[in-house]
């Protein structure tokens, strides 16, 4: 095996026993990058030489027995919404030409805090705005998309081409990337994650998490990425805490609410025999299924858009007057059409978020995780714009990708989505895990529970 | 076209109300995408939202539970 096959846990176990030294797992995967990278377009810049400087200062702090985190020597990938002091943050948009921040977001600071190695940037759906990310080539089959907005942070990590990486997800930007091309995604809690630093798409939806090869590697990351700051006004004030799943995957007395509506109405038969096949298999470790009630369906997508749509347009009101024409066609509508919201109808879907955040904490009294589809359908071609269910609904493909996503941006509550195999083309299935508020442990050992019954997950062949 | 849905010069000119002029060759456009961004929004005006107050900041797991959702219809009733 080489060391860029390695998940992040085997590869920070293998760092500190010595059996492998951050220079080598960093050569490797930048190997790896320039094998694969040409088929996939992942990145918008991969800042090699300065990566390799970053793998021999932390070999050396290691061979000093000062290992600051297990993140220390692994390389990884930021979306490129996320700023790295003296880097561009290009938002993979043109409007950011020659941008350069100033100083690392507060994740980046973080993650650089614990030895952690940048290979670069990846690429995202233009200012998170899409689903699709049309720049970069889905890693199981490059005809189809890479998902979005995440779409290069997942990617690469599918490849091979990252250890893990970061994305944001405002209407589910890192778990469908995630479940499109088969890896490990996990949207924290609303203000777990601090965001200053970090373009923002929406203030009220957006969230920062990690991209990985499995579940107790995004419990790795989000140890250290979780934990307050001030200058988030969201920010929640929690102490600091080991994510890492126990190694038991035991779920005896765990209550997982299985949706009897909403979670698996227009969902690609293959897809729903993969997530109840997989739900099957929690009961099998013990669970307890029960059938729950989603509440308040008819309102998500208004929600979701209602929110959204006008925050969005805020964020851009200067460079929407000053360049409109440097945004991509389909980001630069939604923006001006945006402009036209009357604020009534902002606060109908503020009042209708405080409704759905009750209506769910009651649901959240009567189980302990939801299991459902991450996404209803696997990846598209590029440019299939609509999905057409057998019921003869025609559905567009982002709003596919967004429906089932967007319940837990709008109520801020944690959702980890995790693969559960393959359809008949070969592209991969997502399950997605929803739990309480700040109930990011539970989701983290159920997903890993499900995990230890599967054999591990291999790479995307890729080249 | 409904009664609540705006023609390109009405796009145009609410746009430019809201500071953002737009050239001509986008009100067609940009009156057409503000239509169907309204036509999913405004389902939220059937909510009876009663005293509940906006989310605008909102910290997650402080939530009251059990509250019955109602629309604007129930409460006629």
């Amino acid at each position: 095996m080489q060391p860029f096959e390695l998940p992040l846990t085997a590869a920070a176990d293998a760092i500190r026993a010595r059996q492998l030294s951050p220079v080598e797992l960093v050569d490797s995967v930048l190997d790896r990058i320039e094998k694969v990278e040409p088929h996939l377009q992942a990145y918008v810049a991969v800042t090699a030489e300065q990566a390799r400087r970053e793998a021999r200062e932390a070999a050396d702090e290691v061979a000093g027995g000062r290992l600051r985190s297990p993140l220390h020597g692994i390389p990884m990938g930021l979306k490129d919404l996320i700023n790295v002091a003296g880097a561009a943050t290009s938002a993979s948009s043109r409007v950011r030409t020659g941008h350069r921040a100033e100083a690392d977001s507060t994740v980046a600071a973080r993650l650089s805090a614990a030895g952690a190695v940048l290979l670069g940037k990846t690429h995202t759906h233009e200012f998170a705005y899409g689903l699709t990310t049309p720049q970069t080539n889905n890693a199981w089959n490059p005809d189809r998309i890479a998902g979005g907005s995440s779409g290069g942070s997942a990617v690469a990590v599918a490849a091979g081409a990252a250890t893990f990486s970061l994305g944001t997800d405002t209407g589910g930007s890192i778990r469908v990337p995630a479940a499109l091309n088969g890896v490990v995604g996990l949207k924290p809690t609303y203000g777990l994650v601090p965001r200053p630093g970090i373009t923002s798409l929406s203030w009220s939806l957006d969230h920062v998490g990690p991209i990985t090869r499995t579940v107790e590697d995004a419990a790795l990351v989000l140890s250290v990425l979780a934990g307050h700051d001030p200058r988030d006004p969201a920010s929640l004030v929690v102490p600091p805490a080991d994510y890492r799943p126990d190694a038991g995957a035991d779920l005896a007395g765990l209550r997982v609410g299985v949706p009897r509506n909403y979670y698996f109405d227009h969902v690609d038969a293959e897809v729903e025999a993969a997530v109840r096949h997989a739900i099957d298999q929690l009961q099998a470790l013990g669970a307890q299924l029960v059938d729950v009630e989603i509440p308040m369906t008819r309102y998500i997508k208004a929600t979701q858009w209602g929110l959204m749509v006008p925050e969005a347009t805020a964020y851009h009101e200067q460079t929407l007057r000053t360049v409109p024409e440097l945004y991509q066609a389909d980001v630069r509508i939604l923006l001006e059409a945006g402009q036209l919201m009357p604020a009534g109808d902002y606060l109908h879907a503020q009042r209708s978020r405080t409704l759905m955040r009750q209506a769910w904490a009651g649901l959240l009294d009567e189980v302990d995780v939801i299991a459902a589809p991450t996404v209803p359908a696997t990846a598209v071609a590029a440019g299939e714009e609509v999905i057409t269910w057998p019921d003869g609904t025609v559905e567009s493909a982002s709003d596919a990708y967004v429906r089932l996503s967007a319940p837990a941006n709008i109520t801020g509550l944690p959702s980890l989505s995790v693969p559960v195999g393959f359809d008949a083309a070969g592209l991969p299935v997502g399950m997605q895990l929803l739990g309480r508020p700040l109930g990011e442990s539970t989701l983290l050992r159920v997903g890993h529970a499900y995990e230890q019954t599967q054999p591990a997950r291999e790479l995307a062949p890729v080249a | 076209m409904s009664a609540d849905e705006l023609t390109p010069p009405e796009a145009a000119r609410w746009a430019a109300r809201a500071g953002l002029p737009l050239p001509a060759d986008r009100h067609d456009a940009v009156a057409a995408t503000a239509n169907h961004i309204h036509s999913v929004v405004a389902v939220l005006r059937e909510l009876d939202f009663g005293d509940t107050p906006p989310a605008l900041a909102y910290r997650a797991g402080e939530e009251k539970h059990h509250a019955a959702v109602r629309t604007a219809s129930d409460r006629r009733r």
